[in-house]
């Protein structure tokens, strides 16, 4: 393939339009060929003129206070770190319970045994937590891991959820915020719908805490260049094969 | 608003976690993204929403921004853009699913208030200069362009709504940015 080739490539890849092949073509060639990358860069700028050829319109008035607030406040949904990193904080504070718990039953009777072995099941149970949360916090900080935001609809237009994939292990962690909590006879499910099958497929089911929170760990993905779209409706309690409704809580463009 | 100072002199102190940095972005960009998003999402609570996603990212990702691969205006456009795709997409996923199941469609109004007169960052110039390229452009090439930028359209997509083959789009579009390119370089 020529640079030029590259190049018409790249036209049509800062327009979101160059096939998947292409575009990982074009990506792997730009590493190592700066014309090509700087042919590139002029295309993304000639995309952004279609913008600045449109009339400016001011946003409302309020809007500059809108925006003002919300980066006064403390973002929840960008700080994935910090209630991930507060979970592993409680982990390994709740192991030490545990363990100062195990040493102190280890002076009594052995009437006691029982509850000895109860606190080593949750300490094992624990320790495979601390595990897999750190393998969490490992995908979430690979350099190879995208990110896809799902965004509330009608039913719920305040709920977001952001997906963390690692394509390599084609798995993903997803955080989902301000969901109405679920009854006690539904489930939510989230649903990839895939480019090469008409039917979506189930990723998971999970509830949501009061204040309207869930994490949900997805293995097994598709490849992700196959995941068209990811959503998530209310089903009855445990999940369905197939969504009985197409009431959409959170919904977005995988755009691979 | 000021529209005088310097490119890029904002976003690095935005980033240092600046406030008054923030507002002067704001107050000089907003109006060029709510456009933007206007002309995306034809719906003006929905443009509102995510010229706020927009901001905000802004807020959090300022240290990502590298002035080498363009200008502030162009980086705050590319979020604005890319997050207003993803908000036709989800759209027209929910109104895929309400076909396929045969059900009314209800989505807000679409009234697009369109203002003129409103303050900019780019010079009128600069804008001028962009609109003649675009309109130097053959229909067909501007069209297919348009609808991949500011409809997320894919080529396959573009193709069944112009009724034209696959490959006559791609070269539409690859014709037609190059010689966008060639035109606005003068400008870049």
């Amino acid at each position: 393939m020529t640079h030029e080739h590259y190049q018409s490539i790249a036209a049509l890849d800062v327009l979101g339009v160059a096939s998947g092949g292409d575009a990982a073509a074009l990506r792997l060639h730009l590493t190592a060929c700066i014309p090509c990358r700087r042919a590139r860069d002029e295309y993304a700028r000639v995309t952004t003129m279609f913008a600045l050829a449109l009339d400016p319109v001011d946003p409302p008035p309020g809007m500059r206070d809108r925006v003002r607030s919300c980066i006064n406040m403390p973002s929840r949904r960008l700080n994935i770190w910090g209630p991930t990193s507060g979970a592993t904080a409680a982990t390994a504070a709740t192991l030490l319970v545990a363990f100062l718990g195990w040493r102190a039953l280890t002076e009594h009777d052995a009437g006691q045994r029982a509850q000895i072995e109860s606190l080593q099941t949750q300490n094992a149970q624990l320790a495979q937590r601390a595990d897999k949360l750190a393998s969490e916090l490992s995908a979430l900080a690979s350099a190879g891991t995208r990110t896809i935001a799902l965004s509330g609809q009608e039913v719920a237009p305040a709920a977001s959820a952001r997906v963390f994939l690692e394509p390599e292990r084609r798995r993903a962690l997803v955080f989902f915020y301000d969901l109405p909590p679920n009854d006690g006879n539904k489930s939510y499910q989230l649903w990839i719908i895939r480019a090469d099958q008409p039917k979506p497929v189930s990723a998971g089911v999970f509830d949501v805490t009061a204040a309207g929170t869930a994490s949900l760990s997805v293995e097994n993905l598709p490849v992700a260049t196959e995941i068209k779209a990811l959503a998530v409706t209310l089903e009855p309690k445990g999940g369905v094969d197939q969504p009985t409704n197409t009431r959409f809580y959170v919904a977005g463009n995988a755009d691979m | 608003m000021d529209t005088t100072a310097p490119a890029a002199v904002l976003l690095p102190a935005v980033a240092e976690g600046n406030i008054s940095a923030f507002e002067q972005l704001y107050d000089r960009y907003s109006s060029t993204v709510y456009a933007l998003l206007l002309r995306i999402l034809s719906n003006a609570d929905d443009a509102q929403e995510v010229l706020q996603e927009t901001f905000v990212k802004a807020w959090t990702s300022a240290k990502m921004f590298d002035a080498v691969r363009g200008s502030e205006v162009a980086w705050l456009i590319s979020i604005a853009r890319s997050r207003g795709i993803d908000r036709i997409r989800s759209r027209k996923i929910r109104l895929e699913r309400e076909d396929e199941a045969g059900r009314d469609i209800s989505i807000r109004g679409s009234l697009v208030e369109t203002t003129t007169g409103a303050d900019s960052a780019i010079q009128s110039e600069e804008r001028t200069a962009v609109r003649g390229a675009l309109a130097e452009l053959p229909g067909p090439q501007r069209i297919a362009l348009e609808l991949a930028y500011f409809e997320g359209l894919s080529q396959s997509e573009i193709a069944a709504r112009l009724n034209e083959p696959l490959g006559t789009i791609k070269t539409r579009m690859q014709l037609g940015m190059k010689k966008l390119r060639e035109r606005l370089q003068a400008y870049q």
